[in-house]
Parts: structure tokens; sequence; C-alpha cells
């Protein structure tokens, strides 16, 4: 467990700060209100997360976005009084692990919230407890679209702020439609985010370039998705030598994708310029792969600061790397804002009950580090977020990495699944057990266009 | 599928069963000379793997990569000395279970170690110069690096062969195996030859584990993911048999290089392979070369 402890300052600093804050804030500020902070009491938020495995870097840029945004909510004077304090626990990016860690702070730590793991296989594993316990869970990384329409899954306490698998499936499909591809290699963690997403980008390809081929066979499309990550990526860049696509599209993330393009240039240094690449990626790959990642990827991505510029995000940045002495991740930019959500909707509420909190969250809005503010809606407790698409450049020295050339962020609202098709999805109108074949399963709801 | 194809799937499933085979070499040689089922080896091919690139890491690829696999082989070399010394003697002779518990003790210890002291997250590094950059054939590329794990591996297998069939140390070893009570009254130090089969046994695991450092992530759960393989491989093959272990390797590397462009493969890659060794065991319970337990 992480405590946050307030800075010993000098009393006169810490007044100074204190003045400062509340005029930044209008005399609006919850609980402490003017002078120096008082709060009534601690209040924890948990969250189960990768510091350790496959995700690993995910969960340390996720760690670092909420301490921030849990320093910016204290020196803010808290909610409704009280300090928030995180409660982060190491799930190794094992869901078993997920399912034990929520279990503990739910039933021993008391949390009032939860913030949402990485990967979906986790979130399938805190879900059931955030109903079972009725305490809300906000997800801001993980994001099968499942998670909120399929009736198995569906949690009326579980709240997405991140773009899920439908509207980056339909992002994938655009940007892929653009490169005039007419064979396309698909590579893909084997879970429910993976076939999830894949289903979705194959089914955007029908719609926005009708005449694309995939040349590999359904079965071999999915890679195995391990806590720490897949080994040998030999076998499956064999695979591509041999199929020979105009495009590779892949959703494999985090230390898979570092590996997997590492071993690509160890094969062929001109690997992806020889087999277009477009894949899912965030600012931690370009950290992690430096100035090694590769020039002239298709990428689409959540939330890249360098791509979302504005005031808050520029000062977020600047606070973000005083900090951590880094850029902050996609990551951190999403659960930065998952916990601001939840702040200011339990203030609203005036209680951290997990009813009351919701009914400030569903149907209401809340601006965004990313440059707009976005709507939860109540069909299924999605967010109208972006997504980010464009190729990679170098970024002339601005930044140890590359970043995107002409980048586009497409709208929430021009890439969210249809209310009907949701309703008919959480009715059981939809056949998902197609999704194993390779079929998404919104396609086969009775309103979806054939 | 055409020869360019056939071959770069051939020689990419090559590349797997290499580092497979010297692993699987090892605890086969162990098991063929002590009759010791080494739950513990794929934790010395863990730590060789984490010298090899702190090696690198300290050094540079090139000379971190070469000092790290000198490095790598004595510490497991060493390693595995002390596990025979303190551990394996106590239970030789003893029922299989005793063994297996003894040496599984032996990969809970190692792995909190190898946390304790590189951490939990995964490492990666690059080969050396010498073996590092591409060849085009047939029109497609191949990593150099892959051609000189093979080539290890086949030096490997013929070092092995030559140690058993001709000197003396491998006379004795193969004379362990048929009666180590008539070696040790013919005047042989049996103890310091089950050592020194040990130790070559966890030298070998360590060489696979700095082998497999430049092509692969390193990861602190890199010794049961290979322990699983190797166990397969040297039970088709037969425990205790060399030979056996190099067709075991080659079929389990081929079934997962095919397995990529092959749905059926694909889907049954992993399940093939324990189907292959359960229908091994049934039918012929001491491999397919190996030799029924006197």
């Amino acid at each position: 467990m992480i405590a946050f402890f307030r800075r010993s300052a000098p009393w006169a600093a810490a007044a100074t700060v204190a003045v400062l804050v509340a005029a930044a804030c209008g005399g609006t500020s919850g609980g402490g209100g003017g002078g120096a902070t008082t709060f009534k009491g601690t209040k924890k938020v948990g969250i189960s997360v990768a510091l350790t495995g496959q995700s690993q870097s995910y969960g340390q840029s996720i760690r670092n976005g909420l301490m921030l945004a849990a320093d910016d909510i204290n020196a803010k004077g808290g909610v409704n009084g009280y300090k928030i304090d995180l409660d982060v626990l190491d799930d190794g990016t094992d869901a078993n692990r997920t399912a034990d860690n929520v279990r503990q702070l739910i039933l021993q730590d008391n949390v009032v919230a939860l913030i949402g793991p990485v990967t979906t296989a986790q979130c399938q594993a805190a879900s059931p407890l955030s109903k079972q316990n009725k305490v809300l869970l906000i997800a801001a990384t993980c994001n099968a679209y499942q998670l909120t329409a399929q009736p198995q899954y569906v949690n009326p306490y579980y709240v997405s702020v991140v773009p899920n698998t439908f509207m980056e499936g339909a992002a994938a499909a655009q940007l892929a439609a653009k490169t005039g591809a007419k064979r396309v290699f698909i590579v893909s963690p084997k879970y429910l985010f993976g076939t999830s997403e894949t289903n979705a980008f194959v089914a955007g390809l029908k719609k926005f370039a009708p005449g694309t081929q995939i040349v590999n066979d359904p079965a071999t499309w999915y890679v195995p998705f391990v806590p720490t990550g897949i080994t040998n990526w030999s076998p499956t860049i064999n695979a591509i030598q041999s199929l020979k696509p105009d495009l590779v599209y892949s959703n494999v993330f985090a230390a898979d994708q570092v590996n997997f393009i590492k071993a690509a240039l160890q094969v062929d240094p001109k690997f992806f310029d020889k087999y277009p690449t477009e894949t899912l990626a965030s600012v931690d790959e370009f950290k992690t792969l430096g100035s090694s990642y590769p020039i002239g990827m298709r990428l689409y991505m959540r939330a890249p600061f360098f791509a979302l510029t504005n005031s808050r995000m520029t000062d977020f940045v600047n606070r973000y790397r005083s900090k951590y002495g880094e850029y902050p991740s996609d990551w951190a930019v999403m659960d930065y804002d998952a916990l601001q959500v939840w702040a200011q909707a339990a203030a609203r509420a005036g209680s951290f009950d997990s009813d009351k909190v919701h009914s400030q969250i569903v149907g209401h809005s809340f601006q965004s580090l990313r440059g707009y503010s976005f709507t939860i809606r109540a069909a299924d407790q999605q967010a109208n977020v972006g997504e980010t698409v464009g190729t990679t450049v170098d970024s002339g020295g601005k930044y140890p990495f590359p970043v995107l050339k002409d980048s586009t962020n497409l709208k929430g609202d021009d890439l969210i699944m249809p209310a009907n098709i949701v309703e008919e999805l959480r009715s059981g109108k939809c056949d998902f057990a197609k999704e194993a074949a390779g079929i998404a399963a919104f396609t086969t709801c009775p309103s979806w266009p054939k | 599928m055409d020869p360019g194809k056939l071959l770069l799937f051939t020689v990419g499933g090559l590349s797997t069963a290499a580092y497979l085979f010297i692993v699987s070499a090892g605890l086969s040689l162990v098991f063929g000379a002590l009759r010791i089922i080494n739950m513990a080896h794929g934790s010395l091919y863990m730590i060789a793997a984490f010298v090899t690139v702190a090696g690198a890491g300290a050094m540079g690829a090139d000379l971190g990569f070469w000092a790290g696999m000198v490095a790598a082989v004595a510490v497991t070399g060493a390693v595995g000395a002390l596990i025979e010394v303190t551990v394996l003697r106590r239970v030789y002779g003893q029922e299989h279970l005793v063994q297996l518990l003894g040496t599984f003790a032996i990969t809970l210890i190692v792995a909190g170690a190898v946390r304790l002291v590189f951490g939990p997250g995964f490492r990666s590094m690059k080969p050396p110069a010498l073996v590092n950059g591409s060849v085009s054939i047939a029109g497609y590329e191949y990593s150099i690096y892959s051609f000189f794990t093979i080539g290890v591996a086949v030096l490997i297998a013929a070092g092995i062969w030559l140690l058993l069939y001709r000197t003396p140390l491998g006379r004795n070893i193969r004379a362990a195996v048929s009666d180590p009570e008539l070696l040790r009254a013919s005047g042989v130090n049996v103890a310091l030859l089950y050592t020194s089969v040990f130790v070559i046994g966890a030298a070998l695991a360590g060489l696979g584990g700095v082998i497999v450092a430049p092509s692969q992530s390193v990861s602190p759960t890199m010794d049961t993911e290979v322990l699983v393989l190797a166990f397969a491989i040297s039970v088709i093959g037969g425990l205790g048999s060399i030979l056996g272990a190099v067709v075991g390797a080659v079929i389990v590397g081929e079934v997962i290089s095919f397995g990529t462009v092959n749905p059926f493969l694909n889907q049954f890659a992993l399940a093939f392979v324990f189907i292959v060794m359960a229908a091994v065991l049934t039918i012929r319970p001491w491999g397919l070369f190996g030799k029924p337990e006197q």
C-alpha cells in the first residue's frame, strides 16, 4: 500500500500555498476551506494494478497519474472534507491476484471506490466484486465493450472513461482503410480484450474497406497472453514474412509490443518498412524503446499528451515531469481523469455512498485533460472519449521518442456504439458466442446494418 | 508451401529447438546418470539469463554477452555443485517424490532470490555484434543469431557425445548408469563423479539461459516455462538419452514454428506436445530413445 502524507513544509509556505489554492479555486474548494487544510479524516480509493509483469510500465504510469490527481484533490481540500488516500496493490498482471487484491481493498481496507486495473482480464475479475459489494469501479484502461454490454458482465457500479474496444476497433479500421491496404495480417493477445478489439476491427474493415483480405486464418490471429509477456516472437515474425501482407494489424501492447518490435528489428532492421504495421500504442511503449521505436508506424492511441495540447494538459505534463522525471503516458492522463471524475461526483453528491456518487456520474459531463469534456451516458455508463490516430515521425529532438505526424483526434461521439445496439446487447438479443468464431457480437444484433 | 517458406519455418523451429535442446540435454544427462528429476533445472537457466543480461548492462552487449557467458556458466556450475552436495546427496536412492520435493524447494528459493536481486520485471539485451544482424535467403530475412543458436546447439550435442563416448569421464558416467556399485568397487570416486555430472547438467542449463537472453525477454517466470517444455522433450526422447533430447526438441520447436500459420497446430500446439508425451509414456514409458530403468 502506498500512503500519501502531507508535506512537512514550513507553516508559512503551507499558508501561502493554501491561500493561492483558495484563490485559484475561487473559494469553492470542498471541505477544507481557506487556510491550512484540516481534514475530517481519510477516505481510501483502491486500485489493484500491474506494477510488475507484462503490463508493469502501464501500471506504474497509472499509479503516478493517480498520485498526482490525489495530490491535486487534497490540495483543494480533499473530498467532502476528507483527505483522499490511494490504496495501491500490485497484481503482477495476473487476474487471480486482482481478485484477491480487490477483495482485500473492499473487505479489509474499506475503500470507498475502485479505479480499474490495466487489462480486461483483470477488470473481469474486479467487476463482479465491485457489483457484489456495491463499490464504484471506474475503468480508465481496461476496455472490452463486453464489460458494459454483455449481460453476464454488466455491473451498475462500473463506469468506463476509456474508449472501449468497439470505439477503438472502428478507429483502427478507419486508419487501416486510409492506408489502402488490401492484405492484412492480424496479431492479437488471446483473451477478451484481444478478441473483442480484433473482431471490432474486422467489422470496421468490412464497413470502411470492404475489399480487404485478412491473410492469416482466424485460428492463428491470437498469441497467448501471459502475466510476464511472450518471450519468443520468432514464429509470428516468420508468419508475417511468409504471408507478405500490405499491413500488419496488431493490438499487442506493453511488454509484448516492445519485445515484438525488438525481435522483428533483430530479424530485419527494415522489417517495419517492408511490413507496414498499425497498432494500439501508448507513450509507455515510446518511452521504453525511445528512438528505437520504428518510424512510419500507424498508431491509434488513447491519450497521447503531445497530440492533445491544451493549457491543462501542458500544466499536467510539466508537473508530472517535475515529480517523476519523465513524460506522462496515456494511462497517467486517463487515470488522472478517472480519479477526478469520482472526486467531483462525490463532492456533488456530498457523500461517498456509491449509489449517490453514481447518480452524479451517469448522465453528467466532466472536463478532461484531453482538452474536451466527456459525458457518461446511461445506456452503458461509457464516456464518449476520443481516440488519436497518426503515423510516427521523429520528434526532432523535442522528445526522447517519436511523435505522431498529422495526428487526428477522432471524436468520441463519432466512435461510440449506437445506444440501440447497446440496448440489444444488454437485453440478450445478440450472439456473443460468435466472438469465438471471429465475428463481433454487435454485428449479430437485429439493428446492426447488414 | 514453397521451399523458401518451408526453410523459413524449419529454421525458426530449429532455433527454438536449439535452446530447448541445450536445456533438455542437461536435464536428461542428470536423470540418466543420477536418476534425479531436477525441478531446479529451470532455475539455473533463469539465473544464467539474468547474469548475462546484467553483464550486458554493465559492459555493453558485446563484451557483456561473452563475459556473461563465462560468468553465467561458472555461476550455474557452482550453484549446481552446491545443490548436489547440500541437497541431492541426501536424497539419492529415495523415492522420486522426495527428490522432486527437494529440488522443487530450490526452485522456490531461487525464484525469490532472483526477484530480490534483479527485480520482478522483464529485461532484454541485444546480441553481440559478431552474431547480430540479418541475412536474406530465398526472399526471407533470418536473424544471424538464430543460426548462431543452432550452431551452438550442434556443438553442444557433439561435445556431449564426445564426452560420453570418447573420454574416461564419459566412460565412468555410462558405467555409473549401469552399475554404480560395481564402479565404486573398482575404485572410482562415485560421489565426485555425481557432482561432476550435476555440474555439467547445471552448466548446460546455464548455457541455455545465456543463449536465449539476446533473442527473448528475460523474466522471473522463465524458469517454469522452460522446465515444462524441457521435461516434455526429455520424456518424449527418453530421460537419459541425448539423442532423444535432440529429437524431442526438434519436434517441439517445429510444432511451435509451424503452428503460427497452421490453424490446427496453432490451436493444439502445446496440447499436441503433451499428447505426444502421453502417448510415448503409454506405449514406451522409457521414451523414444531411452532405456527401461533396471
